[in-house]
């Protein structure tokens, strides 16, 4: 499903250089739910960005879905990201000026807009947040704008989810019922790349990669879930 | 979701920066529409006051006694009735509708009247006019408003003027001038019955306003008449319509001092929130990048964005422009109230040059929300 090849990531700034990937070799299979764990400025950020084709590498390949993403032209990746993988974020990121069922919808740059108001409410319903389709994001509980992103991250029926700390700002039963969003995505199939700190989904992970000053740590680096 | 509705419901939310916005554009349209409105009709209503005034120029012989001239009406001196053909046939003047006139008090039925003898107006060589004033046919008469009503003269009546018999050629209606008073009759008639032939004491004109410098109109009028008839001078009688002028003039110099200073502060006030509004929306644009959604429109949000703020707040403008021009402007202006119309081929204007003018006062930002780098605002930091 996704394939890093040697991919490197150099900062250049005022300060110096900073190394955020080095040389990652890195194979997720499809349908594999893998965490991403490491300490902070260890380049969690970086591998996710440069996973989601949103973050160009200094060096190295990238491989979507057999897709050499980098190759794409802008316009082409940005419709690749579209239609293939979702994102979700430890801010949130909902657009404030939409209502809860917008925000997802948004997700569909193209499509039939009844078909889509439809899956965004069946996806809505599934995380419980069927009464709340017309409240803004100002008016919901930090747990309950991130099931919202979760299932704008799952609208398009995306191959791929990566979530940078989706649960870093929420509280243990909040962050549970998030990663049992992703957790139903992967029981159907879907393949998730996930950076998270606590342990809450080490019970649906395959597989946890640890990362160290941009590189995947210990010989293999990758500890095998049973 | 469409951009227009991303567009619309961002506006809505972030009420206070949409409205800064559209507070810019509806000022700077509305100055410009109240200007052009109140400005045109002052321009429309200078034209139709000096057509009605008649002829606004008076050329009289130079050594006219001025104090006997203001008394009596007219010049007691005499000039060639040759000096109208010498004006028309010089190019390049200011002087139209050329009407060489001899003016005498008399004595008719009892009373005291003014006998005015005209001939059709002459063109200046280089002008093709219409004539703006009645000319008497020879042998025919028209009498003043007054006169007629108290004598019951009427159309095709006979009267006997010193020893010659006219017929009327109709009445005038009332002017509330000396014209009520007066009788007209053919230049050549009357300098017959005065016994003075080839004598005027009057060529009346108007002055075309078919130069625009910033010298005195009076001023070029009395300079090319020195050159043109050396024994004659000219008045100039349009005291309204001259004020009224002046005015104008007045109100388009500022406005071409502060017309620019309007363009800046505009432009910098839109592109200033333009660019608050793109710094506000940083995470937005990551996230739709994030979304797959292209640079295209992510351009569109903000340009389209402006355009709206630009349409909404250009009719706004025309609106406040043109309810300003219709309150205020008879004061401004000093032009009378119905003079001023709502122009509203000034909306058409307004509602297709603000947005434009917004879009381009948020090319710069608009710009930077394209190149903004998504995996920047999405680090979460
Ligand atoms: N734009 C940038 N310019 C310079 N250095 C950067 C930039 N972005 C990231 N870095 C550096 O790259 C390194 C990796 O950053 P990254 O955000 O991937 O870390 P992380 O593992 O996600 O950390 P955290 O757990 O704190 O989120 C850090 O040292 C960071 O300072
Ligand atoms: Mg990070």
């Amino acid at each position: 499903m996704v394939e890093l090849q040697q991919v490197s990531k150099r900062f250049r700034g005022r300060a110096g250089e900073v190394i955020a990937l080095a040389e990652v070799d890195l194979h997720v299979a499809p349908g594999e739910f893998v965490v991403v764990r490491g300490p902070s400025g260890s380049g969690k950020t970086t591998l996710l960005l440069a996973l989601g084709g949103m973050l160009r590498p200094t060096g190295g390949k990238v491989l979507v879905n057999g897709v050499d993403v980098y190759a794409l032209t802008e316009r082409e990746r940005a419709r690749f990201r579209g239609e293939n993988i979702g994102f979700v974020f430890q801010m949130f990121h909902l657009v404030p000026y939409l209502t809860v069922l917008e925000n997802v919808a948004l997700a569909a740059t193209a499509g039939r807009t009844s078909t889509v108001w439809a899956a965004a409410g069946e996806l809505l319903g599934r995380l419980g947040l069927s009464p709340r389709e017309r409240h803004l994001p100002s008016e919901l509980s930090a747990g309950e704008r991130q099931r919202v992103a979760v299932s704008r991250a799952l609208l398009n029926h995306p191959k791929l989810v990566l979530a940078d700390e989706p649960t870093g700002n929420l509280d243990p039963d909040n962050a549970a019922e998030v990663f049992e969003g992703l957790a139903v995505f992967h029981r159907r199939g879907g393949t998730v790349v996930v950076v998270t700190h606590g342990t809450t989904a080490d019970h649906h992970a395959n597989r946890i990669v640890h990362l160290r000053d941009g590189r995947i740590d210990g010989g293999s680096g990758e500890k095998r879930m049973a | 979701m469409r951009t227009l509705g991303l567009i619309v419901r961002e506006a809505l939310y972030r009420k206070l920066s949409f409205g800064l916005g559209l507070l810019g554009v509806a000022a700077a349209v509305a100055l410009f529409v109240f200007f052009f409105t109140a400005g045109e009709a002052s321009r429309r209503e200078t034209a139709r006051l000096t057509r009605n005034m008649g002829l606004n120029l008076r050329i009289i012989p130079k050594d006219t006694d001025m104090d006997r001239f203001w008394l009596v009406g007219f010049s007691d001196r005499t000039m060639p009735e040759d000096y109208v053909h010498r004006l028309a046939a010089h190019s390049g003047l200011n002087y139209s509708h050329l009407l060489p006139t001899l003016k005498r008090r008399m004595q008719w039925r009892g009373t005291e009247v003014i006998l005015v003898g005209t001939l059709p107006e002459m063109s200046a060589v280089d002008r093709q006019e219409s004539p703006m004033t009645l000319a008497a046919k020879p042998g025919a008469a028209w009498l003043g408003y007054e006169l007629a009503r108290r004598f019951g003269v009427e159309k095709n009546d006979t009267i006997d003027l010193l020893g010659k018999t006219l017929t009327v050629a109709g009445t005038l209606p009332e002017s509330g001038s000396e014209q009520d008073a007066s009788i007209f009759a053919q230049l050549h008639d009357v300098q017959a019955m005065v016994k003075t032939e080839g004598a005027i004491n009057e060529i009346q004109a108007l002055n075309c306003v078919c130069f625009d410098t910033d010298r005195d109109a009076l001023e070029v009028l009395r300079e090319q008449l020195a050159s043109a008839l050396p024994d004659a001078k000219v008045l100039q009688i349009r005291p309204i319509a001259d004020a009224r002028e002046k005015q104008r003039r007045l109100v388009e110099d500022y406005l071409a001092v502060i017309i620019p200073f309007i363009v800046v502060v505009c432009a910098a006030w839109l592109g200033v929130l333009a660019m608050m509004n793109v710094r506000e929306r940083r995470c937005e644009i990551g996230i739709l990048r994030a979304l797959g959604y292209g640079s295209g429109t992510v351009a569109s949000l903000f340009l389209g964005r402006a355009a709206v703020v630009g349409i909404v707040g250009g009719a706004l403008g025309f609106a406040v422009g043109t309810a300003l021009a219709l309150t205020y402007g008879p004061q401004v202006f000093k032009v009378t109230g119905q003079a001023i119309r709502p122009m509203y081929a000034l909306l058409v204007w307004s509602v297709l040059a603000a947005p434009a003018f917004a879009g381009l006062a948020a090319v710069i930002p608009t710009m930077l929300a394209v190149t903004q780098d998504p995996a920047v605002t999405l680090r979460d930091t």
